[in-house]
């Protein structure tokens, strides 16, 4: 279990604390959702949830934060750097420089730990195959896309099997199929007791796929609750945090009246479609339905 | 050396301990700089590093690369000590102020023989060995690993680097910035363009380390690698052979002239 209490901080020689009194718990082997506006504190708090703050980037910490078990601030980076995986927002920062080929890449971090060479091949097949990067191995990771790059980052944390991982807006530069991929392969994690923190900014697939969201603003969690609690609350627009497209739709019908104002705003398909009354018999006439 | 220039074609002499192709080097380089005449540097070329390049099939690249660094260099020195050597007295060629004596086209070829002979051999080491090779070898050697990534990413990054500016230029250039064709001017106008660049990098430099400390490159753990290093008995011990016979290069001619 993750456990943060009063956690506040400040970047060094800034004297402006970008996190006041933060509480946060996380279940194991789940995945827990954390959104926000830009500017709310996510790469922060990514960064305080994985040990890198104060370790790393110094400033004025205070509370405790705890992983399984054990207070990160106390422990030395390496030791909180094998319990938590952090993939930070650029993909390009995360690729070490220091490998030739996306093979070479992934291998890296197991390398750094002493992993038997054995043991290392079998687990850059496995995650290259999860993640359908098996045609890239041979490649320099330089000459990849964005988002070829993208997959290699979270590919290169993958491969170290830490029991947290903390993921700083991992499909920004994916296209729709490979975050419903990336997505997919973090459900297949959930099952085997990975427990995942994702700062997305995608509401439909932290719908589909998130077990909790918090939701990050005025420096603290401002709300936290199930994903279809937190999408239909009224106030995701003052957070700074995008409505899946069945809630736009379901508020600009309650505005003009459509519906009535007590029912509960949908945020998937199928409750949109609850929302509507929508059914085969109400569906609009196809073109075959004209002729 | 860069990867562009690594010319893979799985030979005899790329699969090669990349550790033993650079003591060869190395002690290549001792012996032709301790022993100054030119046909040792002959030798060598012809007896040593012509055939290494045939069986690395890479004697096209090899001439070519290596022509390229050394027909300056080889005009610059005939013409140079030919026409200038202090101690010239045997005339060759005499066209009014400009004499060509034996003993300064000696001292060229001397020289001249040498210098082909350094660059060969350089240049057939990177054409035949994959600088993450070379890396991973030096570090299974005992070279610190933060050196070895120093060398690597500095190789890789800089072309990464150089594309982010030309993507600064870009964006610059479709906000109506005008590029002059005069190099002078060229300078001026994207003087500006260095902050950007430079405050991006540092603060890549910043996310890296962060990415870097992620993936455990500060763990004390004993390193391993996931590609095994080609070595043999024989390499090992021509490792030691080799240097020795360099040391015995420097070592022999100061004690005959000693005696």
């Amino acid at each position: 279990m993750i456990q943060l209490a009063d956690v506040s901080y400040a970047y060094p020689d800034s004297g402006r604390f970008v996190l006041e009194h933060v509480d946060l718990r996380i279940e194991p082997g789940t995945i827990t959702g954390v959104v926000g506006a830009s500017g709310a504190g996510k790469t922060t708090l990514a960064k305080i949830l994985s040990g890198f703050i104060p370790h790393v980037d110094g400033g004025q910490l205070s509370g405790s934060v705890v992983i399984g078990g054990r207070d990160l601030s106390g422990l030395p980076l390496a030791a909180c750097v094998s319990q938590v995986g952090l993939v930070i927002q650029n993909p390009f920062n995360q690729i070490s420089g220091a490998r030739y080929t996306v093979r070479g890449e992934l291998a890296f971090g197991m390398e750094n730990l002493g992993t038997p060479r054995d043991e290392m091949a079998n687990r850059v097949a496995e995650v290259a195959g999860l993640l359908r990067i098996t045609d890239l191995l041979d490649r320099s990771p330089y000459e990849l896309s964005g988002g070829q790059q993208q997959l290699v980052a979270i590919a290169s944390m993958l491969v170290l099997r830490t029991p947290v991982l903390v993921m700083d807006e991992p499909t920004s530069q994916l296209d729709p199929a490979g975050t419903r991929m990336v997505f997919g392969v973090l459900s297949r994690l959930r099952g085997t007791g990975t427990t995942i923190v994702v700062f997305e900014h995608k509401p439909e697939l932290l719908h589909a796929h998130a077990d909790r969201l918090h939701v990050l603003a005025g420096r603290r969690i401002a709300a936290s609750g199930s994903p279809g609690e937190i999408l239909s609350d009224p106030r995701t627009d003052q957070w700074g945090v995008s409505a899946t497209r069945y809630t736009r739709a379901a508020r600009l019908a309650r505005e003009q009246g459509l519906v009535p104002a007590e029912a509960p705003l949908p945020v998937s398909f199928e409750q949109a479609a609850a929302f509507f009354g929508w059914s085969a018999r109400t569906r609009p006439p196809s073109p075959e339905d004209a002729r | 050396m860069t990867q562009a220039q690594f010319v893979g074609t799985g030979s005899p002499v790329h699969r090669l301990n990349p550790v033993t192709k650079l003591v060869a080097l190395l002690s290549i380089l001792v012996i032709v700089f301790a022993l100054p005449q030119w046909w040792v540097s002959a030798i060598v070329v012809v007896g040593v590093l012509l055939p290494a390049a045939v069986i690395a099939r890479c004697g096209g690249p090899l001439i070519a690369v290596g022509g390229r660094i050394l027909l300056p260099i080889v005009v610059v020195l005939v013409l140079v000590q030919g026409l200038t050597f202090p101690g010239g007295r045997t005339m060759v060629w005499q066209w009014g102020v400009l004499s060509v004596t034996s003993e300064g086209l000696l001292f060229a070829l001397n020289v001249g023989a040498r210098i082909v002979c350094l660059v060969l051999a350089s240049v057939l080491l990177v054409l035949t060995t994959h600088p993450g090779d070379l890396m991973s070898a030096l570090t299974e050697a005992g070279m610190s690993p933060k050196f070895s990534y120093i060398i690597s990413s500095t190789l890789q990054l800089i072309p990464a680097f150089r594309s982010r500016a030309d993507a600064i230029l870009l964006a610059q250039q479709a906000r109506g910035l005008a590029v002059p064709r005069n190099p002078l001017r060229r300078i001026g106008v994207m003087m500006p363009l260095l902050g950007p660049l430079v405050l991006g990098m540092f603060t890549d430099v910043e996310e890296r380390g962060t990415a870097m400390e992620a993936r455990g490159f500060g763990s004390t753990a004993r390193r391993t690698a996931l590609e095994a290093i080609p070595d043999s008995t024989a390499q090992r011990v021509a490792r030691w052979v080799m240097p020795l016979v360099a040391v015995a290069a420097v070592v022999v001619p100061l004690v005959w002239e000693v005696l």
